[in-house]
């Protein structure tokens, strides 16, 4: 509680701040790269659960806003995810893990268009929707010819956050990101057994943006 | 000189009813305890090389050894090629001073610290965080000039092949259900976990015993009076041998209640025993699945010789010895419990479990030994996965049943989840002659077939050599001598065939799989259904009014058994 107050308190001074002068100048078309970093909960909580003991994960990466009068926003981005857990099997919702280490790997990449909100001139609530490639690489000690998985897949995306300019030139921002991705898992594997198809989940995502 | 013992025994009960067996200056009422003397030689060993001349040079004998492990000394690459984690080797130019190649490790890793050289090598080992990327490290490495190459200490493993002469040469049955490649997974196959096996005993302890045989009558044959005799019997060195003496858990004879020890006087038990957990890679005879497993023989058929001796009151077992047997395995430590013994019945002991014909004692005694949780009268808490061998009957005529008789012991099995009734398939993969179909059939495994392969369809395991244990047989055209005291300390590695063959595979393979990590038998059976291999059963040969479950057949249930696949378990997307 006192964290959220303190967050709260934060944002509220922020927003008080007077804003750069640049901010209240946007230019018509901004590129803006930047990094971000995620805590992923995934949808498929039983099959991560059984195989790494945990259902969220870090995905990090990077990728470009084009910003079009301060108003429109198109988002490319690239993240990567990679954990080593142990093959498992899953009965009557109990799982068991058999010692064999596997490693997954996922690696997004994904488009997105949104719009944003004038709230203040330093804050710019968005929305913004889009569609993904996912791509999906499972391996297994142990394992023979032409049992790794390596396929890529298509998904959706729904995001809605806010950025915040910290200076001219540099932003942060936080979002919540919903993705789908149906296709790649639920067909085999633990996840079948689970009853679960969906790769993707609920994401927190922290942004540094560089640009105008 | 090849002995096989080609039948079907996993009809130990049925085959009871047709003996015609009188005993005469005996009674069976009151069973004495055996005199038995535990002082004894050793058992007669009856060396392959003699029995197979002709294929000791297609011996292979690979000193094979795995050294990887499924644990946390291991991690896996890019190439899913496994290394040990928090070590790079490195190899630096000559030229390159000792004290720089510290500074050009940190290059790679922040950590990197350059551990003294060892004798014989001109490498160096840079030890990192266990938790950084070695590979990554040396990637990083590789770009600098002043270094030759870098690499993770990726692990190195044969696969387990056993050298056990009479592996490769006789034991087809191993390799059809993926062992080798099981042991790569799980070296130490099975060594916490205990299997009873409810059979006609094992041949465990060495000693003799001193008996009266007197006059009897069996299968139309009159035998005569042999007065006082001294039988040897003796430990097969293939289940109590060289350093695993320990392996023998709480032994027990239910059928005199504990007064006699439970000794193998038949050669079924120590043969089914052999095939769960024969000692393996040591030189000798034939291999075991769970090589390293604890055995629990308990003792609830009575042979011929028992019967003579006084020591069963009939050939075969009852159906409260077997549910006793079942309970005491499951209240003194079993995890496993192989029952490759069975008897035919009414086809729906499902829908009215107290006709007759049906055994509800035996239900009871197997949910028992399933259960887990809190211990109460119907549950052990124990969580016991049972396997019971499906029945060998499919070209029986039973006067009550009819053709293809069910088994009502594999019957009960697939009502019972943690219970897994086990059919027959040959070499081929296809469905041994005798063994039972319906849709009571869960999985199937090598029992075995003495038709169209020879000594080549037959499982192999150290049993009693039948020449010198069954010498009621005697004359036949396979052994010299005639009708004389048996003896139970000549051993050999003898074919059998039949469901009860094929059930201690599942069994070893289950021990294998509770020791992987899956201790519950419930999920034990989901397991090896999941992972066994399908197979087309052509004819499928259901009984009449019934079908399999979906995705299953009455010859094979869910299939055969894959001991590789089963201990992989699965992955998130495979």
């Amino acid at each position: 509680m006192k964290t959220t107050l303190a967050i709260f308190g934060v944002v509220c001074g922020c927003l008080m701040l007077p804003p750069p002068a640049a901010a209240q100048d946007a230019p018509a078309l901004s590129i803006r790269p930047f990094v971000f970093g995620t805590i992923q909960s995934f949808t498929a909580t039983d099959t991560f659960n059984a195989v790494f003991g945990q259902s969220y994960d870090p995905f990090f990466g990077g990728g470009v806003q084009v910003v079009i009068h301060d108003k429109f926003v198109v988002e490319l981005g690239a993240s990567r995810f990679k954990k080593t857990g142990e093959r498992a099997f899953i009965s009557n919702g109990q799982s068991f893990g058999l010692g064999i280490p596997l490693t997954a790997t996922i690696v997004p990449f994904e488009i997105t268009a949104g719009y944003r909100f004038k709230l203040s001139p330093r804050v710019r609530p968005y929305v913004a929707a889009g569609l993904g490639t996912y791509k999906y690489t499972e391996t297994s000690q142990f394992n023979d010819t032409g049992e790794d998985v390596d396929v890529r897949h298509a998904g959706f995306v729904l995001n809605g956050g806010a950025d915040f300019r910290l200076q001219t030139w540099i932003s942060v921002g936080a979002d919540v990101q919903y993705t789908r991705v149906t296709g790649i898992i639920g067909s085999a594997g633990v996840s079948q057994q689970a009853g679960e198809d969906d790769l993707g989940g609920v994401a927190a995502r922290f942004k540094l943006i560089v640009g105008r | 000189m090849l002995r096989f013992r080609a039948g079907t025994f996993g009809a130990a009960f049925a085959g009871a009813a047709a003996l015609v067996l009188s005993l005469k200056g005996q009674t069976s009422s009151a069973r004495p305890p055996l005199d038995i003397q535990d002082v004894g030689l050793a058992a007669v060993e009856e060396p392959g090389a003699a029995l197979w001349s002709d294929a000791r040079a297609e011996q292979r004998l690979k000193l094979a050894r795995t050294v990887t492990g499924a644990g946390a000394a291991s991690r896996v690459g890019v190439f899913h090629r496994t290394y040990t984690p928090g070590r790079v080797i490195v190899r630096f130019r000559d030229d390159v001073a000792v004290s720089e190649r510290r500074s050009i490790a940190r290059f790679g890793s922040g950590t990197a610290e350059v551990i003294p050289r060892s004798n014989y090598a001109d490498f160096d080992v840079v030890q990192i965080d266990p938790s950084e990327d070695p590979e990554a490290v040396a990637v990083a490495l590789n770009t600098r000039s002043e270094v030759v190459y870098a690499q993770p200490a990726y692990q190195m493993h044969a696969d387990f092949v056993p050298n056990d002469p009479q592996y490769s040469t006789l034991q087809w049955n191993l390799p059809l259900v993926d062992l080798e490649k099981a042991w790569d997974i799980q070296p130490q196959a099975g060594s916490t976990v205990t299997v009873a096996v409810i059979d006609s005993g094992m041949a465990f302890r060495t000693g003799t015993i001193t008996v009266n045989i007197p006059s009897f009558r069996f299968q139309g044959r009159t035998y005569p009076a042999l007065g006082v005799q001294t039988i040897p019997f003796a430990a097969a060195s293939q289940l109590v041998g060289g350093t695993n003496t320990s392996r023998i858990v709480a032994p027990f004879d239910v059928i005199s209640s504990g007064v006699n020890p439970p000794i193998d006087l038949e050669g079924h038990g120590t043969h089914v025993s052999g095939t769960i957990g024969q000692l393996t890679n040591d030189g000798l005879g034939t291999a075991g699945v769970a090589f390293n497993v604890k055995l629990m023989p308990v003792k609830a058929l009575g042979s011929l010789w028992d019967v003579v001796f006084g020591s069963a009151p009939f050939i075969g077992g009852s159906d409260d010895d077997v549910a006793r047997a079942i309970r005491y395995a499951a209240d003194n430590g079993a995890k496993v419990i192989n029952m490759s013994l069975g008897s035919s019945g009414p086809p729906n002991c499902a829908s009215n479990s107290t006709q007759l014909g049906c055994s509800p004692v035996i239900e009871a005694a197997i949910r028992y030994a399933v259960c887990v949780g809190a211990k109460t009268t119907s549950c052990s808490g124990s969580g016991v996965f049972v396997v019971v061998a499906g029945g060998n009957e499919f070209e029986d005529v039973d006067p009550d049943f009819g053709a293809n008789p069910t088994s009502v012991l594999a019957e009960i099995a697939s009502r019972i989840d943690g219970a897994i009734s086990v059919a027959s398939v040959g070499p081929d993969k296809t469905r041994s002659f005798f063994s039972s179909t319906g849709n009571y059939i869960e999985i199937a495994a090598p029992g075995g077939t003495s038709r169209g392969f020879g000594r080549g369809g037959f499982v192999f395991q150290q049993t009693f050599d039948f020449c010198f244990s069954d010498t009621f047989d005697l004359p036949n055209p396979s052994c010299t001598g005639n009708y004389g005291p048996p003896r139970f300390d000549v051993l050999a590695s003898i074919g059998y065939t039949g469901t009860s063959m094929a059930a201690p595979h599942v069994s070893g393979i289950a021990a294998m799989l509770i020791q992987q990590g899956i201790t519950d038998p419930v999920a034990i059976e989901k397991a090896l259904e999941a992972t066994a291999t399908k197979l087309t059963a052509n004819p499928d040969n259901c009984p009449r009014g019934q079908t399999p479950a979906a995705g299953r057949t009455c010859s094979f249930g869910a299939g055969l058994v894959d001991a590789r696949n089963a201990l992989r378990g699965l992955g998130i997307a495979k």
